[in-house]
């Protein structure tokens, strides 16, 4: 512990270091966002209300699973708010998983800050670091994130990329960068953008999936819910600075949001990872695991209708699930309405519709599906969300576990 | 590296040349393979290079007296067409084709299969033999594979593309609807080692095939038979002699590329394809349609395409940059949309397009609105231009790689289960090639 609590004062030293000797400013933290002037990414002065910012750090931390496994990890902090001078302080061993849910308006001009902070627990590893905007339409290059066709941002640098974001729809974001390897460790996360018939009364709604003209993917509450899965030798081997077991990659560990069952229906923020030794923090006291997969619905104030945002970001796996005892339609996916080509163009027609009820959804790594369920008539009660893929049903060895989460129906 | 390029100027020179040869027939001769309607395939073994460096025994169907392939030949015929694949077997097992998707498939000679007729080992070095024949009704995109012992055999490497042309050229369909400029096949496939290890010292040993193919755990996953970054290298590169077909998809803005993708694999792979959403307008050479007539109606869009064993899809591909809210081709050099300079207003009415580099006019002569950091906080990919701008070239690191002729936007299409994009325990590789979104003006065959 006294090593990595070392590594963790020194490493911002050495990176302001490198900054100092920059003569330009790519190599610091260098966060752009309309209308702020002191770096933190909130606008300061007033801005076009389309303008949203957001700072991520990329860098490690380790999370909790739900047998009380803790497994290293790489992925994303939420750092907006922060000053830039302590940008890099704030970012360290301060990984979460799942990643910072990012959500955006369609209209949005979405500038997002990457700021590569460095991996406190592999200080030998210099890796860069990028956003992938996964989906997003007709992109260029220079903001895909995809380091192969553009470039990923160096330890102790920022790269602010640009959306101009017009497509409604449930998107996801991960890192590209070495990406089976960067995305076995994690770094991983939910990403839509809610249309702009949002707002308008259509068919009882005023919130939809998507700008469907006729309320049919309305809805009265949302829920991202990531499917995921991970490798825990994998992880460790990567902890202990060994080769990396591509070939021999099995995911042994299911997860909604970074999280196995029971993990998942906790509301809040998993508490931060311990050492089992020591009892200390592995993280400084940072919580890693803040995104709940508990879906709750009191029909007496919210409505019946439920839109499940269901993405899967796991690298080696087909995962599918269901809601046991209630009715699932497909309303979306890929973040495109369910629906046939508009025949039309801007006219009156529309595409055929597509959607489909179901009793389940199956989905591979980088797919999305928007689900609408209604609880209309139902009975009040706790449903079960799970992966119907049984023998994936668990925490490693242990039973009736992993990719499950309650839907809690009141009233 | 100080090379500020640019190779805008070309364009005006270019413009006629790319608006006579734009919409020409050319777009026909990408998919590489053999047009019919008899083919003389020969079943054989050789070995197949991993793009780590591996070699590893295969199966697969040659053409006549050519080199084992894998895939076997590409079948390219035309709608109508009686169709006739004379098979002849060199390899010390029976082997035989079937063609998913066809009716009325007719066998002669051979022996008696399971499923199908099938060509019988060879024997005292004469090769066993059998014909097919079957009327191609259906334009589409097929798989086609051994109907014996496909466990093992299509393992092996025993499968390959159909493709059954419509009568209307640059047309997935018999459907307007379903015209594209380029088309590109994407043959989905994977390895276990161990299996071809097994085949290939039993076959050393005259030993009878008797390999376990119920344990499966594939190391090395293919696009055309070649695993990333092989798949981007040149068709018929002489150091690939069994793997003749690459997957370099390349086109311009504003054109339509068709993807003629098939799994022939045993896992479901999901291609994600990045730059834009595709239409899925076919699956199983059959268009999603809600009548006769009515062209592809009930098409899907998605990001990433799921794809099951043994299904083939159609999918139309277009890219524009519309509405990033910038300028593509950059502020920093004059250039033109309908013919108004940067800042210069557009005509009312104009086109939402330039008639020839298919900029989206109303983002014309935007500046990107942040900075790039500087070189020392990036490491570029060997792909990348060192310019945000199609068809500019701009500062890289001393030293880079640049893997990019003509300054065009490179876009990974790749299986999104990611274990899937390494060759064994290296990264990248794998299930993953490139799209080449080209500038306007650079020829693609």
């Amino acid at each position: 512990m006294n090593s990595v609590k070392l590594r963790k004062l020194v490493l911002p030293l050495a990176l302001a270091a490198c900054g100092l000797s920059a003569s330009q400013a790519g190599a610091a933290v260098f966060v752009q966002c309309p209308g702020d002037t002191n770096g933190d990414a909130i606008p300061d002065t007033a801005v076009d209300p389309s303008v949203k910012c957001v700072h991520l750090a990329a860098g490690d931390g380790f999370s909790t699973m739900a047998d009380g496994k803790v497994v290293y990890g790489f992925g994303f902090a939420d750092i907006t708010g922060v000053a830039p001078a302590d940008a890099i302080n704030t970012g360290l061993l301060a990984a979460n998983f799942s990643a910072p849910t990012i959500e955006l308006k369609e209209g949005d001009k979405f500038y997002l800050t990457l700021t590569n902070v460095g991996m406190v627990i592999r200080p030998d590893l210099f890796d860069p670091h990028t956003v992938h905007f996964h989906g997003f339409p007709q992109q260029a290059p220079v903001f895909d994130g995809m380091p192969e066709g553009s470039f990923g941002v160096n330890m102790g640098s920022s790269v602010t990329y640009f959306y101009n974001v017009l497509e409604p729809g449930t998107f996801i974001y991960h890192c590209h960068m070495e990406a089976t390897e960067h995305m076995q460790m994690g770094m991983l996360g939910n990403l839509f953008v809610r249309p702009a018939q949002d707002g308008t009364p259509i068919a009882g709604y005023t919130r939809f999936a998507y700008n469907d003209g006729d309320g049919s993917t309305g809805y009265h509450k949302a829920y991202p819910l990531q499917l995921g899965s991970l490798d825990h030798n994998f992880h460790d081997s990567s902890e202990a600075v060994q080769p990396l077991p591509f070939a021999e990659m099995r995911d042994t560990y299911t997860l909604f949001n970074g999280r196995g069952y029971p993990d998942t229906v906790n509301p809040g923020a998993l508490p931060t990872p311990l050492d089992p030794d020591s009892g200390e923090s592995k993280n400084f006291g940072n919580q890693s695991q803040k995104v709940s997969s508990l879906v709750t619905l009191d029909r007496a104030t919210e409505g019946t209708r439920l839109l499940l945002r269901f993405s899967n970001l796991n690298v080696t796996n087909y995962y599918t699930v269901t809601a046991l005892g209630l009715p699932m339609r497909v309303v979306g996916g890929g973040a495109h309405i369910a629906r046939g080509p508009d025949p039309d163009g801007a006219g009156p027609l529309q595409g055929k519709d597509l959607y489909y009820d179901t009793g389940s959804v199956t989905l591979g790594g980088g797919e999305a599906v928007d689900v609408i369920v209604d609880t209309a008539g139902l009975p009040a009660g706790t449903y079960f969300l799970y992966t119907t893929n049984f023998n994936y049903l668990s925490n490693n060895d242990e039973d009736f576990g992993g990719m499950m989460t309650e839907i809690v129906v009141q009233n | 590296m100080n090379t500020l390029l640019h190779i805008l100027p070309r364009w005006l020179g270019m413009a006629a040349t790319l608006l006579l040869g734009g919409m020409a027939g050319t777009a026909w001769a990408v998919i590489d393979g053999v047009s019919g309607p008899t083919f003389n395939l020969t079943a054989k073994a050789d070995y197949i290079s991993a793009a780590d460096g591996n070699y590893i025994y295969a199966w697969g169907y040659a053409n006549g007296a050519g080199p084992m392939q894998y895939p076997g030949v590409t079948m390219i015929v035309n709608q109508g067409d009686t169709v006739t694949v004379n098979l002849s077997n060199e390899l010390p097992v029976p082997v035989s084709i079937v063609f998913p998707g066809q009716q009325g498939v007719v066998s002669s000679g051979g022996v008696t299969g399971l499923i199908e007729q099938e060509a019988p080992a060879m024997s005292g070095g004469v090769p066993g033999t059998v014909s097919y024949t079957f009327t191609a009704t259906h334009a589409g995109t097929y798989l086609y594979h051994s109907g014996t012992q496909p466990a093992l055999q299509v393992e092996m490497g025993l499968l390959g593309a159909l493709i059954v042309r419509p009568a209307v050229a640059n047309q997935a369909y018999g459907h307007a609807n379903t015209r594209f400029d380029h088309e590109y096949l994407f043959l989905l496939t994977e390895m276990d080692e161990r299996i071809h290890d097994e085949v290939e010292l039993l076959v050393a040993y005259e030993q009878p095939v008797n390999v376990d193919t119920s344990i499966y755990k594939p190391e090395y996953w293919f696009i055309n038979g070649r695993n990333a970054p092989d798949t981007m290298l040149e068709p018929d590169t002489p150091w690939l002699p069994t793997q003749p077909y690459n997957s370099m998809p390349r086109m311009h803005p504003g054109e339509k590329l068709l993807m003629r993708v098939i799994n022939a694999g045993r896992d479901l792979h999901p291609l994600h394809t990045h730059g834009n959403n595709i239409w899925v307008l076919a699956r199983d050479g059959r268009m999603l349609e809600s009548a006769p007539g009515t062209g592809p109606d009930l098409a899907f869009s998605d990001f990433t395409l799921r794809t099951v064993p043994g299904e083939t899809y159609d999918a139309i591909f277009e890219w524009t940059g519309k509405g990033l809210d910038w300028d593509i081709y950059g502020t920093n050099l004059a250039h033109t949309c309908n013919g108004k300079s940067i800042g210069q207003a557009q005509d009312p009415g104009a086109p939402t397009y330039d008639p020839i580099t298919k900029e989206y006019c109303a983002d014309h002569g935007k500046t990107i609105p942040v900075v790039l950091p500087n070189l020392q906080g990036l490491t570029t990919g060997p792909h990348y231009s060192g310019s945000p701008y199609l068809g500019q070239f701009g500062n890289l690191t001393p030293g880079s790689t640049l893997l990019n002729e003509n300054a065009g936007y490179f876009h990974m299409w790749h299986s999104h289960n990611e274990r899937e994009i390494v060759n064994n325990d290296i990264f990248p590789g794998g299930m993953m090639t490139m799209l080449i979104i080209e500038p306007p003006g650079v020829a693609i065959p």
